[in-house]
């Protein structure tokens, strides 16, 4: 699906136009409804090219992959600020045993750091690990819940990135270019395969930890794409949309007299000037009356089973990272295509308290281990594991050496490391009970099928129907995808069941 | 020349209309039709990204060079021997060219044989051509042959046989001309002046009033704060704040002294390089100041001044050349003849400024204004005992430093006037008239503003891959008055008002729905919603509480709590007082991790990189913004006092008559203002007391609201 913003609408048209024919459960109004089907009589596939701003048509209509899909939707935990893996997967005895060594010379040639200055000391993990499940999968001690579910999880230790610094690292991992004004892969899946549900957003994101993402909202931007592919941020307090909300005075019946006012005065203007983006208006119109009651159901979870609640650790009315994955479960079973979840806090340099890997560390997961474990368990028993993809994971990985900032060494902590990082899969067609890759002995570079962020994409992509060469948007003389220009991003069979 | 002329302007019509409708094939010359083959069916492979087989066929002299195996791909004058028609003609699937997708038609085979025998000429692409000077040829009406606009699209619509549209009401002309001008609603008694007396000399004197409103600057510099990524802050991962709203109240400036476009572009880029460079011309030079500045920790400067060099050219050729370099950094353009090479040359025009990603954003000039003094980071050339060498970086990465290079324009340019090795130097270039681009790409930029979409649609690329002129006589007609006019931005536009063509009906012709469904033959006025700024200027210029301070810092109007939660940084917005929250958009704070939420939900851009077009869309999110965002509230409140005061002691349908033709500067019909005076009605029902003064201001902001989100309202028509 090369298109030209043009091109792509007229496509989306074409298609509107199927589904129209196919689905009547269309529900917006009759007077929508017949407008624009009146309006398929003057145009054909040849002529009819459809102005990207002419957006007389819905581009979240749902569309057909490119091939089966092994999943239907996405839950991508991004852990901002980036997780260590040496304390948390990637275990390493060597790097024990080498404990406050020197690092050796042939790790820091021509090795950038972000912070690291002069010659670092190798720093073993102070955490235990042990094997779980029938996969015998390692895991460490911070994280007994995930080690619950080893037997659904395909540890992918390869990851690898080619930026030190958290915004293009953010920015790479999300939207495929270190450089702003990318298109993030929610934008593009949603872009690829339409919203499942038109009573809420294709693409959702929850925030927990009390900051945005360091790239800030680009990571759930739509970039290069239409503005109607970006994601929506739900929130846990105030408005759980921004604006869903009636004001003050004005109740659920006050706003519906006034929609019906507002459709009559246009379909009288429309009457005498019959036109696709005035029948378009009312449809959103509509659609947004029925996201003012249906973000908020879909955002409550305070009628929830009270042992749901306590898998998760959530709580109702409160702004949590657990509150939120419950979120994503209901999201996710209503159809929302893609939920991004950002938690701040995983930046673990070690300057102090709040940022080491002794108690800083143990907090992030302490908050996030069970909730994610719950939603693995809570997708499974709703039978909805097998088409849910869950990514966990940072922007890049931590280095085997510790920082210690300014010459200081009264906390530990790991800098920034792109050469390798651990990413979590869960369902969707993955396959699960698996490690994937391997470093080398001190956990600093990758030894055996190395992931590249635009592999992880294009294979997650595929999980979801979807050809990243196919997969493309005509911008400023480029063909765009998620995974690049140049076309060297592969699938990793060995990541799929 | 003329002749030439003639045949590239009819093919630019060919290209983008629908074929049943204008059919010249038989006028195109049988190189554009087989080099459009190449570029829509060849060059995603074999061009400069990817030049699969070592094949690159965007470059004539590539195209025809030697290969390790086989004949060259094309052979002028021997088809039949050209590796090119052997692939395309193969009888394997698995060789016959191209590997992806349908074979080449019978037809496209034939014009490309026709095309190598015949010498295999590449032609010339129509954006670099000379810009056509001559009046078109007159229509069929001769109300439409004043002027070469109306000439133009006259002639194209009696081609199609389509009727030449009639004129809209006075009233939807003037409420058009405003919003297009101003970005505001008539002034009504401006309004009631011209209704009452639709003359020709009446409209003159209108437009001449617009034009002379300091509200034209706030409207038209909109467009150019987001090619400049004006912001107030620095972008990446602190986004910290920096003052730079002197720029862009110099930039209002600009517009409403109708600064010519040579001189804007000289003082943008090189302001600082000017003989006796002023105080203005250094701040005109921020303009290039508003790239990013990383100040995460661990960055490295030199990288990241780099990157604002990267940005500085790439804006520079997007804005102005409607070219897209950004792809060029890596490898050459995929499809246009711009070369690796070529990307380093032209940033090397902007390799010499003493700034280098500082926290402190120095150098910088120290500005006074009434309250006191700001300071603004500028352009400042390094001396030349500190200049810079510039390298091609290899495979786009800025430590692999390859060749030396020195600046200079890609070749594929036209070469004119002597070169100047410095921004100075580069604008003279830009603005020379022998240059086409540049007035090409500015008059479609100007119409697009005005009109919702270019006659080129992709602003962003004038190059192959981009779309042809819907119409290429008029873009060639706006461009050559643009230079004609002494590069007067506002006298084009005053021209393209005073046309018959901006006065049509936005109400289409059963002949125009038929053939011209889309409306790229300016069948009927384009009928778009308001870009973000005007939904907001509007609806609070309607409601009588738009607070016209022009100028100075950036205000913080409304905006729902907790928008901002940005890491390392303990920057919170804090909802100005009085006035300020009722300024007009422009005004509004801009941060670039977290632009303002409504404005963005109008398809406002987040002004991270140059910006050209931004592109429409329609949501349900939109929809509860113009409901529900208390800036709109407060609106619709306000202007449902208006109405009652305005008109005390009415009924409830000559309230509502009232508060319709406010809003929609026309008459409303009965069947309007008895449906809005329904909706009252049942507000004072459903209130159970409708005599109380605030369950009256209750209703009426219900009908406020009602009127503050009608399509019409939204739109401009």
């Amino acid at each position: 699906m090369v298109a030209t913003p043009a091109e792509y609408m007229a496509e989306l048209q074409a298609m509107t136009r199927r589904q129209f024919l196919a689905n009547s459960a269309w529900g917006i109004g009759g007077i929508a409804l017949a407008s624009m089907l009146g309006a398929d009589k003057n145009s054909n596939a040849d002529t009819s090219q459809l102005h990207a701003s002419g957006s007389a048509i819905d581009p979240l209509m749902a569309r057909a992959p490119h091939f089966a899909a092994r999943a239907k939707r996405v839950i991508f935990i991004h852990l901002a600020g980036a997780p260590s893996q040496h304390e948390l997967f990637d275990w390493k005895p060597a790097l024990v045993r080498h404990n406050g060594q020197p690092c050796p010379d042939e790790y820091l040639k021509g090795e950038h750091f972000a912070f690291i200055k002069g010659h670092p000391t190798l720093l073993g993990t102070p955490y235990k690990f042990a094997r779980h499940g029938r996969s015998g999968q390692e895991l460490s001690e911070l994280i007994p819940h995930l080690a619950s579910v080893a037997d659904d999880l395909c540890i992918v230790k390869s990851c690898t990135t080619d930026q030190f610094n958290h915004a293009p690292a953010q920015l790479l991992l999300h939207t495929g270019d270190a450089r702003f004004g990318g298109a993030s892969m929610g934008s593009w899946l949603t872009y690829g395969l339409g919203s499942e549900t038109s009573e809420l957003p294709g693409f959702v994101v929850l925030v927990s930890g009390d900051k945005t993402p360091d790239a800030g909202k680009s990571v759930w931007g739509s970039g290069f794409l239409p503005g109607a592919f970006q994601g929506v941020q739900c929130r846990a307090s105030g408005d759980p949309v921004l604006y869903v909300q009636n004001p003050e005075g004005v109740d659920r019946a006050a706003r519906r007299r006034m929609l019906d006012a507002l459709q009559d005065l246009n379909s009288m203007a429309a009457a005498s000037a019959s036109d696709p983006e005035t029948e378009a208006r009312i449809a959103q119109y509509e659609l947004a009356f029925r996201m003012q009651a249906s973000v908020p159901d879909a955002m409550d979870i305070a009628h929830e089973d009270p042992a749901t609640l306590a898998a998760y650790g959530a709580t109702p009315g409160k702004a949590s990272f657990a509150n939120n994955c419950l979120l994503a479960r209901r999201l996710s079973e209503r159809g929302v295509r893609f939920v991004q979840l950002f938690d701040w806090g995983w930046d673990a340099h070690g300057t102090s308290a709040t940022d080491d890997i002794l108690t800083q560390l143990p907090k992030k997961c302490k908050e996030s281990d069970r909730p994610v474990a719950a939603l693995i368990n809570d997708l499974r028993q709703r039978g909805l594991l097998d088409e849910t993809l869950i990514v966990w994971g940072g922007e890049f990985g931590r280095t085997p050496m510790a920082e210690f900032r300014d010459g200081k060494k009264d906390f530990f902590g790991r800098d920034h490391h792109p050469h390798c990082f651990t990413v979590l899969l869960a369902g969707g067609g993955c396959k699960a009970g698996t490690t994937y890759g391997e470093t080398d002995e001190l956990g600093c570079r990758v030894v055996r099928d190395p992931v590249p962020v635009k592999d992880l994409q294009a294979t997650i992509l595929h999980l979801m129907g979807l050809d990243h060469r196919r997969l493309s948007y005509l911008h400023a003389g480029l063909e765009r995808h998620l995974t690049g220009v140049t076309p060297d991003a592969r699938v990793h069979a060995g990541l799929i069941a | 020349m003329p002749v030439v002329c003639a045949g590239f302007l009819l093919l630019g019509i060919a290209i983008a209309a629908p074929p049943s409708l204008v059919d010249v094939a038989a006028d195109i010359s049988i190189a554009e039709r087989a080099h459009d083959i190449l570029v829509s069916r060849c060059l995603r492979c074999h061009g400069g990204v990817r030049e699969q087989g070592g094949l690159n066929l965007a470059w004539r002299d590539r195209a025809l060079r030697a290969r390790t195996k086989g004949p060259p791909a094309i052979i002028p004058g021997d088809a039949a021997a050209s590796a090119l028609l052997m692939r395309v003609t193969h009888a394997d699937p698995e060789l016959r060219m191209p590997a992806e997708g349908n074979a080449l038609s019978a037809d496209e085979i034939s014009t490309l044989r026709a095309w190598i025998d015949a010498g295999a000429v590449y032609p010339v692409l129509w954006s670099l051509r000379p810009i056509a000077k001559e009046l078109p040829a007159a229509g069929p009406d001769s109300s439409w042959n004043t002027n070469g606009i109306d000439r133009a699209v006259s002639t194209r619509l009696a081609s199609a046989g389509i009727p030449l549209p009639p004129e809209a009401t006075p009233e939807a002309i003037i409420r058009r001309a405003a919003l297009d001008i101003t970005g505001l609603p008539p002034d009504p008694a401006l309004a009631s002046a011209y209704v009452s007396d639709p003359c020709a000399a009446s409209w003159e004197r209108t437009v001449d009033g617009l034009l002379a409103s300091p509200a034209f600057g706030e409207r038209w510099a909109r467009v150019w704060l987001d090619i400049a990524r004006y912001a107030d802050t620095k972008g990446y991962e602190k986004d910290a704040r920096r003052d730079v709203w002197r720029f862009r109240d110099w930039l209002i400036d600009a517009w409403n002294t109708d600064m010519p476009y040579d001189q804007f572009t000289q003082r943008v880029l090189a302001g600082d390089l000017l003989p006796g460079a002023t105080e203005n011309d250094r701040i005109a030079t921020t303009f290039h100041r508003l790239t990013l500045t990383n100040d995460e920790g661990g960055t490295d400067n030199e990288e990241f001044r780099v990157a604002a060099v990267m940005d500085r050219s790439v804006t520079t050729w997007l804005a102005w050349m409607g070219t897209s370099m950004q792809c060029v950094q890596c490898h050459a353009h995929p499809y246009d003849t711009i070369d690796h090479r070529d990307y380093y040359t032209a940033l090397a025009y902007f390799n010499q400024t003493a700034d280098a990603d500082r926290d402190d954003d120095s150098p910088s000039l120290q500005v006074a204004w009434e309250r006191g003094k700001t300071t603004v980071p500028v352009m400042q050339e390094l001396p030349l005992s500190e200049q810079r060498a510039t390298y091609v970086f290899t495979r786009g990465n800025w430590r692999a430093l390859g060749e030396a290079v020195t600046p200079s324009t890609p070749a594929c340019f036209p070469m004119v006037g002597a070169q100047h090795h410095d921004r100075l130097g580069l604008a003279k270039w830009i603005m020379d008239p022998m240059n086409p681009r540049t007035a090409r790409v500015e008059a479609n930029r100007i119409w697009e503003t005005i009109f919702g979409r270019g006659l080129v649609e992709t602003l962003e690329d004038f190059g192959e891959a981009g779309a042809r002129p819907s119409d290429s006589v008029l873009l060639d007609v706006l461009a050559s008055r643009l230079q004609e006019l002494g590069w007067s931005r506002k006298a084009l536009i005053r021209e393209i008002m005073n046309s018959r063509t901006y006065r049509m009906s936005a109400h289409p012709s059963e002949a125009a729905l038929r053939l011209d469904p889309d409306n790229r033959l300016m069948s009927r006025a384009p009928h778009f919603r308001l870009e973000a700024e005007t939904i907001r200027d509007q609806s609070l210029a309607v409601a009588g509480i738009l607070d016209r301070t022009m100028h100075g810092p950036p205000v913080f109007p409304y905006q729902p709590d907790g928008t901002w939660m940005v890491v390392y940084s303990g920057d919170g917005w804090t909802t100005s007082e009085g006035g300020d929250r009722y300024r007009r958009a422009i005004y509004t704070f801009w941060r670039r991790s977290s632009p303002h939420p409504s404005l963005m939900t109008f398809d406002a851009v987040s002004r991270e990189t140059c910006t050209v077009r931004r592109v429409r869309t329609n949501t349900p999110l939109a929809a509860l913004a113009a409901m529900n965002d208390p800036t709109f509230v407060e609106a619709s409140k306000a202007f449902a006092q208006r109405a009652i005061d305005a008109t005390p002691g009415a009924s409830d349908t000559e309230r509502a008559r009232w508060m319709l033709s406010a809003a929609l500067i026309r008459a409303p019909r009965n069947e309007e203002c008895a449906r809005l005076a329904q909706l009252v009605a049942g507000e004072g029902a459903a209130t159970d007391s409708a005599t109380s003064t605030s369950n009256e201001l209750a209703a009426w902001s219900a009908a406020a609201a009602t009127v503050m989100n009608l399509d019409e309202f939204l739109s401009r028509t």
